[in-house]
């Protein structure tokens, strides 16, 4: 056994860049999938409305703990290969955040009023058009504050990729407790990195929030 | 041939039939005002002529395109029908002269720069406002809006301007700007369909008035004749409330 000190301390910084990682994947492919989900959500066309509907009910009903279990333990047995770790974590943190980010998006889009797209089209634009140069801007704006506010959730929740073995910052706390025996000086010190990190953010979004009703 | 055709048009909303077989004809460079009681169906006419809305049955011409046919590229169309809503819809995230480029850039009229803020200038000064150019709808009245709007649809050139009771969302100090707008087009020889509760205007610029009632024309004819002897009680009625 030994002591904790600042070896434990860099290892769990360093352990940083995996939590990093999985944010980055999971907007990577979670952004562009929940813009999607956006669009599916509030066309009016009725089958990819419920499409869309049905795969948000599912991942918002799922606890997330559970679909990494189910990707990780579970989906190996059904394929008959075991994917890396970082391959079925980054999936679920992926489908994760696209539904999450649609949903947040969605309410932007829909604050966005119908007139505004009536306006576009009136003009001779396309939809897509109208979407891009016309209700996009204006709804990111709408939803800037509440995607930011999903970031720092995204960020915390990849705490639970560790119950699959992944070393991020938090197993990384783990392992530092589990090598000194100190969990009150490792989860301490884990707590302290995953606040360092979200608190900015947390005011960042709070500080877009006031701006965006004051514009009004 | 007349610019516009609209023949026994029916329409309903759920169990409402708010158009009942609408017939109007309108010329090239005509002025045509639609008056009539709230729920007469005027604005959804106004509608369905751009597309914005489906008709149950009948027709609407413009031109050679009949509106509702499936082979009508209603982009296409619109880019030569504008129309002015009464809440403006100004995109407020965009200054004035984007706002009014925005459309003829992305149809390939207008060069982005240069020539696409000549253009801005151009229909800009057509409506008194050249100076904000710069601006953003914001920080403009509603009367200002009102015409950057107008703007905003002649930068497309359009050979038919509709106009959804334009004056009724602005202060009443500000209508009188917004109707030599309109009036000045009119002289240039624009075609115009507008719903208005502006009597005053109807009387004297419109070429011709429709007055609607309960989804149908009750009467039409030029101002003159029309306001000197209403032919119908429903008219009547109409004249006398809004003196």
């Amino acid at each position: 056994m030994r002591e904790f000190g600042i070896f434990d301390v860099l290892t769990m910084l360093w352990a940083v860049q995996w939590t990093a990682a999985l944010v980055v994947i999971a907007l990577i492919f979670g952004a562009p999938l929940g813009l999607l989900l956006a669009q599916m959500r509030t066309s009016s066309n009725k089958v990819l409305n419920l499409i869309a509907l049905c795969i948000l009910q599912i991942v918002q009903g799922v606890p997330l703990l559970a679909m990494l279990m189910f990707f990780y333990f579970g989906m190996p047995m059904f394929l008959g290969v075991q994917m890396p770790a970082l391959v079925s974590v980054g999936v679920v943190f992926s489908i994760f955040a696209a539904a999450f980010l649609g949903e947040i998006w969605r309410g932007g889009i829909q604050a966005v009023h119908t007139a505004q797209s009536e306006a576009a089209a009136c003009l001779g634009l396309t939809k897509w058009q109208g979407f891009r140069y016309v209700v996009a801007p204006q709804a990111f704006k709408i939803a800037l504050p509440a995607t930011v506010g999903f970031l720092v959730q995204l960020i915390k929740n990849t705490s639970l990729a560790s119950v699959v073995g992944f070393v991020e910052l938090a197993r990384a706390g783990q392992l530092a407790s589990a090598a000194t025996f100190q969990p009150l000086m490792s989860y301490a010190c884990v707590a302290a990195i995953y606040f360092a990190i979200c608190f900015p953010l947390t005011h960042w979004s709070r500080s877009l929030e006031n701006k965006l009703n004051g514009a009004r | 041939m007349a610019l516009v055709e609209i023949n026994n048009v029916r329409k309903t909303f759920g169990e409402l039939e708010v158009l009942k077989g609408v017939t109007i004809e309108v010329e090239k460079g005509e002025i045509v005002t639609i008056i009539g009681r709230s729920g007469s169906g005027k604005s959804t006419l106004l509608r369905c002529i751009n597309g914005l809305e489906q008709i149950d049955s009948g027709e609407i011409r413009i031109g050679e395109q009949v509106v509702h046919a499936k082979s009508t590229d209603l982009r296409k169309l619109r880019q030569h029908v504008g129309i002015v809503f009464q809440q403006f819809n100004l995109f407020p995230h965009m200054s004035v002269e984007r706002n009014i480029t925005l459309a003829p850039i992305l149809a390939g009229r207008v060069q982005k720069g240069a020539a696409a803020r000549e253009l801005a200038l151009k229909v800009l000064t057509q409506v008194g406002l050249a100076e904000k150019i710069d601006a953003y709808p914001e920080q403009l009245s509603g009367g200002q809006q009102q015409r950057v709007a107008i703007a905003r649809c002649l930068a497309m050139s359009p050979d038919l301007m509709l106009f959804d009771e334009v004056t009724s969302a602005l202060d009443p100090e500000l209508v009188g700007e917004v109707l030599k707008v309109m009036e000045d087009l009119a002289r240039q020889g624009m075609t115009m369909i507008l719903v208005t509760h502006e009597m005053g205007f109807a009387r004297n610029v419109a070429s011709k008035i429709v007055f609607m009632h309960a989804g149908k024309v009750h009467e039409q004819g030029p101002p003159a004749e029309l306001f000197a002897n209403p032919a119908t009680p429903e008219l009547q009625n109409f004249i006398s409330s809004t003196r």
